[in-house]
């Protein structure tokens, strides 16, 4: 065996990584190879040395510490178990909440349609008209589920539930006017802004109707927020509604107008004008 | 006795039985604190990593699975503390070559005599003058007697690199031992 190729297996050795045949091997070549002994003496003393180093002992205070840690750690575990209890309860109560009974009437109807339909379809003599009439008086059910759905969640104090009744009117293609006023209330009155934003991108949709365009015009003058002000300024020139500009001026001469928004309703006058 | 393993008390700390931490505190305290004394030289900072290192355990106690030694992942995850701990500039990641001769020096047994002592000195001077990657697979495998298979999983490398690593960072130790350090 070559110097070389024992020169690693000299790490090994003090390592104690060698089997036994390995080990006999180095052993053998030891004795046969005076600069290899020498080497591995070295070898051997740095790695004793090595062993002997001392180092310092910590300080008590690491284990206080660590015991510390430990109890806090433990605290906060038992404060997350208490946690998720009361979230289990949390969910429990929205499940009896009336949104969710909804949802859950909305379901089985549905499930119920689907099976009238299924049972339906599976005889032959039901013609093609009936299938067609059939569809569109489910889909017509479905529409209005979905308006009596948006209509009650609009008004729940929760906004995350808000945003989701204004989310169902992308749904609906034909709004009737009980949705579009519940919109316009949103959009004028609503507390959070995200609210009336969604709002407002919902009531886009429905902009071919003239009543539509009027309530939003009328909406300028109502709404405080700069955010707002300017995403309906946005639907304002997006429209090429021109009898907005009258509002939008009043709007310009309001005191305390943020100077982005001042800027954004010049524009906009400029572009419908 | 099966009960007592590192690998049963850590699962039984996964399975929320957090108090068996303590016991595993007890058995492992000091040789992190070693490691990480090897890594820094610096006291304070060692006994702050290693209290990290028990709090990632318990944190993260949910990605031990049982399969592999306890001391792999405890390594693994000290190492990923001191790393981060580098990256923050909250502890050097090399020795201060004077300020440990000061302490090291300090440290003379009566029956030492004084070649010795310089020899111990020489020694930290070698070990501080090591890249990281030297001194890190030195520590793993003199000092915390992993074996090769564990160090390679502790660092995310195959077992042969291991190999080749260590017989390098001895080479480079007895260079520095033996020859630079004492001109």
């Amino acid at each position: 065996m070559g110097c070389e190729h024992n020169k690693e297996k000299l790490t090994d050795c003090l390592n104690n990584r060698l089997s036994k045949g390995e080990r006999l091997e180095v052993d053998n070549h030891l004795t046969e190879c005076i600069a290899c002994q020498e080497e591995f003496a070295m070898d051997k003393q740095l790695w004793d040395s090595l062993g002997k180093m001392r180092i310092p002992e910590p300080e008590e205070a690491m284990r206080t510490n660590f015991y510390q840690m430990l109890d806090q750690f433990k605290k906060a575990e038992k404060a997350d178990e208490s946690f998720s209890w009361q979230h289990i309860i949390e969910k429990i109560k929205d499940f009896v909440l009336p949104q969710w009974s909804i949802q859950l009437a909305f379901s089985l109807l549905l499930v119920g349609l689907g099976l009238v339909i299924g049972r339906k379809t599976g005889k032959d003599n039901v013609k093609a008209t009936d299938y067609q009439q059939k569809i569109e008086t489910l889909a017509s059910e479905v529409e209005e589920m979905k308006s009596t759905m948006m209509l009650s969640l609009i008004e729940n104090p929760s906004a995350t539930e808000r945003l989701r009744a204004v989310g169902y009117t992308t749904e609906i293609v034909n709004a009737d006017e009980r949705v579009i006023n519940a919109l316009f209330t949103t959009l004028n009155n609503d507390d959070n802004v995200n609210v009336r934003l969604v709002t407002l991108e919902a009531l886009t949709q429905y902009t071919s109707d003239a009543a539509v365009r009027e309530g939003l015009v009328k909406s300028l003058l109502v709404q405080d927020s700069p955010m707002v002000q300017v995403a309906l300024a946005d639907v304002m020139v997006k429209m090429q509604e021109k009898r907005s500009i009258k509002a939008l001026r009043t709007l310009l001469k309001k005191e305390g107008l943020n100077d982005l928004v001042k800027n954004k309703i010049e524009q906009s006058i400029k572009d419908l004008s | 006795m099966n009960a007592l393993t590192d690998n049963s008390l850590m699962l039984r700390v996964k399975a929320g039985d957090l108090d068996k931490m303590g016991l595993l505190f007890e058995r492992y305290n000091r040789p992190l604190f070693a490691f990480f004394y090897h890594m820094t030289h610096t006291t304070h900072a060692s006994e702050d990593l290693v209290q990290n290192v028990f709090y990632r355990m318990l944190k993260y106690k949910h990605t031990f699975t049982g399969e592999g030694e306890f001391r792999t992942w405890m390594y693994y995850l000290a190492r990923n503390v001191l790393n981060d701990s580098v990256k923050q500039n909250k502890t050097a990641n090399h020795y201060d070559v004077n300020e440990m001769a000061d302490k090291i020096g300090g440290g003379t047994l009566a029956d030492e005599g004084l070649e010795k002592q310089q020899d111990k000195d020489f020694l930290h001077k070698a070990m501080a003058g090591l890249s990281e990657e030297y001194r890190e697979v030195l520590i793993l495998s003199r000092f915390q007697d992993l074996k090769y298979n564990e160090i390679a999983k502790v660092l995310n490398v195959n077992e042969g690199t291991v190999k080749v690593r260590v017989h390098r960072a001895l080479g480079e130790l007895k260079k520095k031992f033996f020859t630079n350090e004492r001109r």
